[in-house]
């Protein structure tokens, strides 16, 4: 018998053409063997372990919150609020960071935009784990092109990685909604990729629970030749307005700058608490000069 | 609950996989420290979990569980999961039947008394004095938070068990609580 | 090729269903059962006890089917629930013990490992949708101290001094083992035995698929003992006095 380490690599090396999933329905045997999972992660590819039965992507929908009758609930985080932007001076990335199980507030405190690579963006909505999970793959396998290339990848064909591995796993109920921003060749890059497998490019999205209250403020104050500042501005009070009325989305806010340079962290972990009361004071304070 | 000297875990949810997950990380920890001469760290441990986790994702462990130990810095890390791996580095955590119940209780008591950076906290309290927890302070809080869980929900109680991690090694203790 | 005895382990092989079959086509109800199983330590030792039936529904069908075996020289396990699955735990653990004497090596398979053993089998095919339907005992002598440890069908394992499943888990468990246990001071090898022959004469008494026909194993430094198949003497006096049920 072939002795394997616990941690070896989960996945190996290479291409993001991935194994069939009837493949991973190959079942092992009943025995004493501690370790019956990680003999599936010795292909090029992840492997998951599946519940044996006729149909491994409705057996946990049978027992997920999306099933009233289910006694067993097992709650994943989800809602939302993420937007992204392409101006004149690059890209802009800005999102929530609450977590929320059924109407419990899991976490007000999650990093919602995943630094892929120092000009590579990723942000999470949907399932929480889903979205870190392929991203972090995502992240490996931009490193190895670059590795192999000897050049950055281009945002288009890193956000076609993650868009051709979620296609895969299509109706095993893998739930994420991500932006994939960054610059390259082209200049800024903005890709939409969600778990049906639809990629998208355009100048501006927002996705999640929130997005449609931030498309509001978007569209109301979107132009391409926005300064710095007000793109700044215009991407936080989105998500500002996102939460107000989004009750799946709150905590606070992360903003992220893509440039030439790679991106930049504007705001780290804005409270929107008190910004509701910054811009109550700003409206009061601009009726009042109305008034006048 | 299962531990190194420097990592703890502490998994709730149905027993028979947090056996089998807790087998399964002792194994790969072993196997860690046989190849890199080390043992592993907590937040190596936090991301293995992770992807462990996320490895079932199809026929996921029921299980909830928290990661605690030393990171590289020397400094407290609480990891937090949800059953397919999501997780995050945080000051404070409950988990289980009673975590609704007992998370607010947290973030009243620890949040206010814990040094946390500027962006989390503070706001829901005016003119607290914010000054590091003690480990006397901590064992207090834990001890309160779980005399309050055994008392409100009914799959708490009998008694808790305590595992504290220093620079100096880990620490054992168990509470007990109501056997009702 | 394969060398270490874990890998020559016969595993168990849960029958493959066919494309399109249902998964409650699987055994998913036992149909000849054996009920409790009650554990205790004592001073020196462990001891389990189970009576000798196997239930067909509410048909008393077998009345001599022995719920234990032993394993190496200083284990002992019983079990309760699916007397078929019992029978193939039984002969997993035997071709265990076969293989671990091919060796020759003076090493005793130890009762911890047999547990964990188990637990891994019945929780593997749990995980397979094909439970094993037993609950387990498995008691022994540990580097010389009593062992008494407890799984199930879904892989759930614990140890503690007094162990019972079925429906000594209600009658005999708390008010009786516990009660003893609980007291702190060890009790004798006599003392358990006729603990566990009062309790199980309470079972008899209430549970319905009990016989007053069962084994006592005990487990010491000295080794494994099952005892032949016993009776307690009873008295039924009282039932013509209880009012309600008629």
């Amino acid at each position: 018998m072939a002795f394997e380490f616990g941690g070896m690599p989960q996945f190996e090396a290479a291409t993001c053409a991935h194994r069939s999933t009837s493949k991973a329905l190959v079942k092992h045997n009943a025995g004493a063997d501690v370790d019956e999972d990680e003999q599936q992660f010795t292909g090029p590819v992840p492997m998951f372990s599946l519940p044996r039965t006729d149909n491994p992507s409705e057996f946990l929908h049978q027992y997920s919150d999306a099933n009233p009758d289910s006694k067993v609930k097992i709650q994943f985080a989800h809602g939302t609020t993420t937007l992204g932007f392409k101006f004149q001076h690059g890209v802009i990335i800005a999102v929530d960071s609450r977590a929320s199980a059924g109407s419990y507030i899991a976490s007000q405190t999650v990093k919602k935009v995943i630094e892929i690579n120092p000009y590579l963006l990723g942000t999470m909505a949907g399932g929480a784990a889903d979205c870190s999970y392929w991203e972090r793959v995502l992240a490996k396998e931009c490193r190895l092109f670059e590795l192999r290339n000897g050049e950055r990848i281009s945002v288009a064909a890193a956000s076609k990685i993650l868009a051709n591995i979620v296609y895969h796993y299509r109706g095993m109920g893998l739930s994420m909604g991500t932006m994939i921003c960054g610059w390259d060749k082209k200049g800024p890059g903005l890709f939409y990729v969600d778990s049906d497998g639809t990629r998208l490019t355009n100048n501006l999205f927002s996705v999640g629970s929130g997005s449609t209250y931030a498309y509001g403020v978007l569209d109301a104050g979107y132009r391409w030749d926005l300064s710095v500042e007000e793109a700044h501005e215009l991407a936080r009070r989105a998500i500002y307005h996102a939460t107000f009325r989004d009750a799946y989305s709150g905590g606070h806010i992360n903003l992220y700058h893509m440039k030439e340079t790679g991106w930049e962290r504007i705001l780290n972990m804005q409270d929107v608490g008190p910004l509701h009361y910054e811009y109550e004071a700003m409206k009061e304070q601009s009726m009042a000069t109305t008034a006048d | 609950m299962s531990s190194t000297d420097k990592t703890v875990l502490a998994s709730a949810g149905f027993h028979g996989d947090v056996l089998t997950l807790v087998k399964r990380i002792g194994v790969r920890m072993q196997n860690y420290e046989y190849q890199h001469r080390k043992p592993m760290s907590t937040p190596a441990c936090a991301q293995m979990l992770a992807t462990m986790l996320y490895g079932k994702r199809f026929f996921p462990y029921y299980t909830y569980n928290i990661l605690a130990g030393l990171d590289a810095d020397g400094k407290g890390c609480v990891f937090s999961y949800d059953p397919v791996g999501s997780y995050e580095r945080e000051h404070y955590r409950a988990a289980g039947t009673a975590s609704a119940l007992l998370q607010p209780f947290l973030d009243n008591q620890a949040r206010a008394l814990a040094r946390i950076p500027d962006y989390i906290g503070r706001k829901n309290q005016q003119g607290v004095v914010f000054e590091p927890i003690s480990k006397e302070r901590a064992m207090t809080i834990i001890k309160d938070v779980f005399t309050s869980a055994a008392e409100r929900d009914i799959y708490t109680g009998d008694a808790v068990d305590i595992r504290i991690v220093t620079k100096d090694g880990l620490e054992e203790h168990r509470f007990p609580l109501r056997c009702d | 090729m394969s060398t270490g005895w874990m890998s020559q382990t016969a595993q168990p092989r849960a029958p493959q269903p066919q494309a399109g079959e249902d998964a409650r086509t699987r055994t998913m109800r036992p149909i000849v059962t054996g009920t409790s199983v009650l554990g205790i330590k004592f001073d020196g030792g462990v001891a389990i006890a189970a009576d000798t039936l196997g239930s067909y529904g509410s048909l008393a069908r077998f009345r001599e089917i022995s719920r234990m075996c032993k394993v190496g020289n200083q284990t002992v396990v019983g079990g309760g629930g699916d007397v078929a699955d019992f029978h193939m735990i039984r002969d997993l653990l035997n071709t265990l013990e076969i293989e671990n004497r091919e060796y020759e090596d003076e090493h005793d398979i130890k009762p911890q490992a047999v547990h964990t053993y188990l637990t891994r089998v019945l929780y593997n095919r749990r995980s397979q949708m094909n439970p094993l339907w037993n609950t387990v005992l498995v008691a022994g002598m540990q580097d010389g101290e009593p062992y008494l440890g407890y799984t199930d069908k879904l892989g759930v394992a614990y140890q503690e001094s007094t162990l019972a499943c079925g429906y000594g888990a209600y009658i005999a468990l708390g008010p009786l083992l516990r009660e003893v246990a609980d007291k702190g001071e060890p009790i004798t090898k006599d003392a358990a035995v006729a603990l566990l022959q009062k309790c199980l004469k309470v079972l008899w008494y209430r549970d319905a698929r009990s016989l007053n026909r069962f084994e006592i194993a005990t487990v010491t430094a000295e080794g494994v003992d099952i005892s032949a198949p016993q009776s307690s003497e009873s008295d039924w006096g009282i039932a013509s006095m209880v009012r309600g049920y008629e």
